[in-house]
């Protein structure tokens, strides 16, 4: 539910004319959402940047998340991210 | 194979109809709100030149504000403003509706301050916003999330002068 809150807030701040871009590891509830940009992954809730005390693979989403602000041509923009959890979990 | 019977609610009297109600009432589906259509403010300038602002549902706040109201049906469309250089221990997750564990060891799983100070450190963004966002996502009403936390929300980052937005889930 995390998810609508997220599309609710970033579609009014998006349409005050401010640019906006979201993650999300729900991507069935932010696809219903109409969000103007967003990426999504199957990590766990909670840890939607990835694993505390990673720094590099925290990078490797938030850059993501710039090129899709600096890439997408229209709304709604929803891309996969290629980035796979430490370990394959059948909840995930 | 387990066969589930249905269940026998003769005695439970009024109570098994009013929690019937609450559910209908209460649950996510009941409540749909969503954007009608996806709006889209294009980039104005690059983000190398853009002031960045972060914003959770994962019920971030500061260890001296109070916290998220997480047991009600109401939910909370309350948000907090967490300043630029607050230093990350004293952040708190107030949700009840993920495992905050690993926000508590690292808030940037969340709220990723630290890499978006590095992201201004080596240009690749402009600056960071002067505050940053938390709110509590968990709201089986959406009403007040949609009709007073987001347009305050955008008020806040039109007031901080904020180019562009980053939005994360808890």
């Amino acid at each position: 539910m995390c998810h609508r809150s997220v599309g609710l807030v970033q579609g009014e701040i998006e349409r005050a004319g401010i640019p906006t871009v979201s993650l999300s590891v729900r991507p069935e509830v932010t696809y219903g959402m109409n969000v103007p940009r967003a990426a999504y992954l199957r990590f766990p809730h909670g840890n939607p940047l990835g694993e505390p005390d990673r720094p590099e693979q925290h990078h490797v989403i938030l850059e993501a998340l710039l090129r899709l602000l600096e890439t997408a041509t229209g709304a709604p923009t929803l891309v996969e991210l290629p980035v796979r959890w430490k370990r394959w979990e059948p909840w995930l | 194979m387990m066969t589930l019977e249905p269940l026998d609610t003769t005695d439970l009297g009024d109570k098994y109809e009013d929690w019937v109600r609450f559910i209908a009432r209460t649950h996510h589906a009941a409540n749909p709100r969503t954007n009608q259509v996806a709006p889209f403010t294009p980039l104005s300038k690059p983000l190398s030149d853009s002031r960045v602002a972060l914003l959770t549902t994962a019920g971030a706040h500061l260890d001296d504000q109070a916290p998220f109201q997480v047991a009600t049906v109401a939910g909370d469309h309350t948000y907090r403003l967490i300043p630029d250089d607050v230093e990350l221990g004293r952040l708190r997750f107030t949700h009840t509706h993920y495992d905050t564990s690993s926000a508590e060891q690292d808030p940037n799983v969340v709220i990723p301050l630290d890499r978006l100070h590095e992201l201004v450190e080596r240009g690749r963004v402009g600056s960071a916003s002067p505050v940053h966002v938390g709110m509590m996502g968990f709201n089986p009403d959406p009403t007040g999330v949609a009709d007073e936390l987001a347009p305050a929300v955008a008020g806040v980052l039109l007031e901080a002068q904020v180019d562009v937005a980053i939005l994360v889930p808890g």
